[in-house]
């Protein structure tokens, strides 16, 4: 494969972490358009990691996915007392909080000779581990593509263990779940916890790729298009996410057809599938028909 | 007894929709819960089940107070309702809507990842048992969305079931069913009786609550008016005065 091709293969498998982090909020029954900002946070604990702290990948891994789904908690402690609307607005103020810090954090270490960590506005460069590593671009491709593997895996592994039925219920209606005995706060906490860690492994995936970040990259456009990709790919399956991505980075984007016209084409495509399909093109109604199907 | 209301009040504003009313049910009856429209059944049931804290008054079960609990902790201590207007889970399967039923006033006390991870919730034998006597089987695996109207009512109260309550409170069962659909009902909830529940029946089919009650309470404006055998209550003067005399058995009913 050429490298524009694994740059596009790894550019749909980055931004599913944020589509899948903003698809369980959804199921969980909140709009959030600020999961770039966990994706931020991850990407800049897990560059300062490896980059300053010269600690080894896979703990930077773990850091940012601890710090996004600490960060995350911790926001929804208060956010969750709001809803609809103002738990969206929420989200996306924290958002833009979240890129107004990272505009004057500074972190910076002489490393090996670099001048290297956050300066702020302009940047953080030389998040140089996969080169120092000797990590090839492919080699670089299929380590994100495990990592969402198992994020995916998680997922399924929890529908079938009906982790996601408690989440699905709550979202789709908060007080008959809490009716049904469920402490629908606890569960729309924890599920925006482990949606912000998801996030923040996507963020610290990217940091590597990129070697330099800058708060600029993490807008709010990043936060608009994660949550649609759910909301088009479909609610019933953590397939709909990937599928969102896939049409709109995928086709969308890549295609030659659409250059220039992307984002008429994509905000017609969202309008059209949720008028059509107000949950998506892989709806709980089709996702159940083929498990029915399926089992014959 | 089984449950217990004393000097319960609810009041909106103005509206006393519940004035101190005191009930007494004992264990394995079925008590039935008359009364017009918007004399205060429903505002009863959500009394009972927390959704709504009283002005002033208690509420017991098995001598144990439960006005201080949320919700939750009341369904874990075996109680359990099924709504006026049908309120399911239309995204989540006729097995998962049971299955929340079952386990979600577990939540504490099992280890957190191996439930929401561990497989096979949904062949608990519980289930499938319950699936089998609400006659919706074959619907295992449909949204409840995309039940029949008599589907969803069997839902309901299959739902109520799973959480293995000591009291169901039913409000309003057979509302929209036919005569026939009613006497299944009432076969239905005496089984249901027979496995051990105190169950607490608002009905306005009168052929059904005459039927099935062991006892029975009427409410008139928020406040209980009668209370006795179902022969006691059709004897009294002041129930045909405020209520049977009415004939509004087949009243449009209003929301829960
Ligand atoms: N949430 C509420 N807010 C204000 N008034 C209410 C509320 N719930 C019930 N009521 C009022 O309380 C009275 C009793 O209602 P309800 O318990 O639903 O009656 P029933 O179930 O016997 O028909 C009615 O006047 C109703 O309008
Ligand atoms: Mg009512």
């Amino acid at each position: 494969m050429d490298v524009y091709t694994i740059t596009v293969l790894a550019n749909i498998a980055l931004f599913s972490f944020l589509a899948i982090s903003a698809w369980l909020l959804l199921l969980v029954g909140e709009i959030s358009f600020g999961q770039q900002a966990y994706f931020a946070i991850g990407a800049y604990t897990g560059g300062v990691s490896t980059a300053v702290l010269q600690l080894p990948f896979g703990i930077a891994l773990l850091m940012a996915i601890a710090a996004g789904g600490l960060f995350a908690g911790l926001v929804a402690i208060p956010a969750m007392r709001l809803s609809g609307l103002h738990f969206s607005i929420a989200s996306l103020a924290f958002a833009e909080l979240v890129r107004s810090v990272l505009n004057v954090f500074q972190y910076q270490r002489w490393v090996d000779g670099y001048l290297t960590g956050p300066d702020g506005v302009n940047g953080f460069r030389d998040i140089r581990w996969i080169y120092d590593a000797g990590i090839d671009p492919g080699t670089y491709f299929l380590m994100i593509l495990g990592c969402l593997s198992v994020v995916m895996l998680g997922v399924v592994m929890a529908s079938y263990g009906r982790g996601m039925t408690i989440v699905r219920s709550v979202g789709e209606n908060r007080r008959l779940a809490a009716a049904q005995g469920m402490n629908a706060t606890r569960v729309r906490i924890i599920t925006a916890s482990v949606a912000g860690a998801i996030a923040a492994l996507g963020g610290t995936l990217y940091a590597h790729m990129a070697t330099y970040i800058e708060p600029a990259q993490f807008g709010l456009m990043i936060g608009v298009h994660s949550l649609a990709y759910g909301l088009i790919g479909g609610m019933g399956t953590v397939f709909g996410p990937l599928l969102g991505v896939l049409i709109d980075i995928g086709a969308l984007e890549t295609l030659r057809i659409f250059s220039g016209y992307r984002m008429i084409f994509f905000g017609g495509l969202v309008a059209l599938v949720l008028i059509m399909r107000p949950r998506g093109i892989l709806d709980e109604a089709t996702v159940a028909k083929v498990q029915r199907w399926l089992r014959g | 007894m089984m449950l217990k209301l004393e000097g319960m009040s609810k009041h909106f504003g103005g509206v006393k929709a519940v004035d101190d009313v005191s009930l007494t049910m004992n264990e394995g009856e079925i008590f039935g819960l008359i009364g017009p429209n918007g004399s205060g059944k429903s505002t009863t049931i959500n009394l009972i089940t927390g959704l709504y804290a009283p002005t002033s008054g208690t509420v017991s079960l098995e001598g144990r107070d439960l006005t201080a609990l949320a919700q939750h902790e009341r369904t874990a201590l075996g109680v359990a309702r099924t709504f006026q207007n049908i309120r399911l889970f239309g995204n989540l399967s006729v097995a998962e809507n049971l299955w929340v039923a079952q386990n979600g006033h577990k939540q504490r006390r099992q280890h957190f990842i191996s439930r929401w991870f561990k497989a096979g919730g949904l062949q608990d034998t519980n289930i499938d048992e319950l699936l089998r006597f609400s006659r919706l089987h074959s619907k295992k695996d449909s949204l409840a969305s995309a039940l029949s109207f008599g589907e969803m009512r069997r839902l309901e109260m299959a739902r109520a079931l799973a959480s293995n309550p000591k009291v169901l409170l039913l409000d309003e069962p057979a509302a929209g069913a036919s005569i026939e659909d009613g006497q299944l009902l009432g076969e239905r909830i005496r089984a249901v009786r027979d496995r051990g529940v105190s169950i607490l029946l608002i009905e306005h089919m009168m052929e059904l609550v005459m039927g099935i009650t062991d006892r029975m309470a009427v409410l008139n404006f928020g406040r209980k008016i009668a209370e006795g055998t179902p022969s006691d209550i059709q004897s009294n003067p002041d129930v045909r005065a405020a209520y049977l005399g009415t004939k509004n058995k087949n009243k449009e009913p209003a929301d829960a």
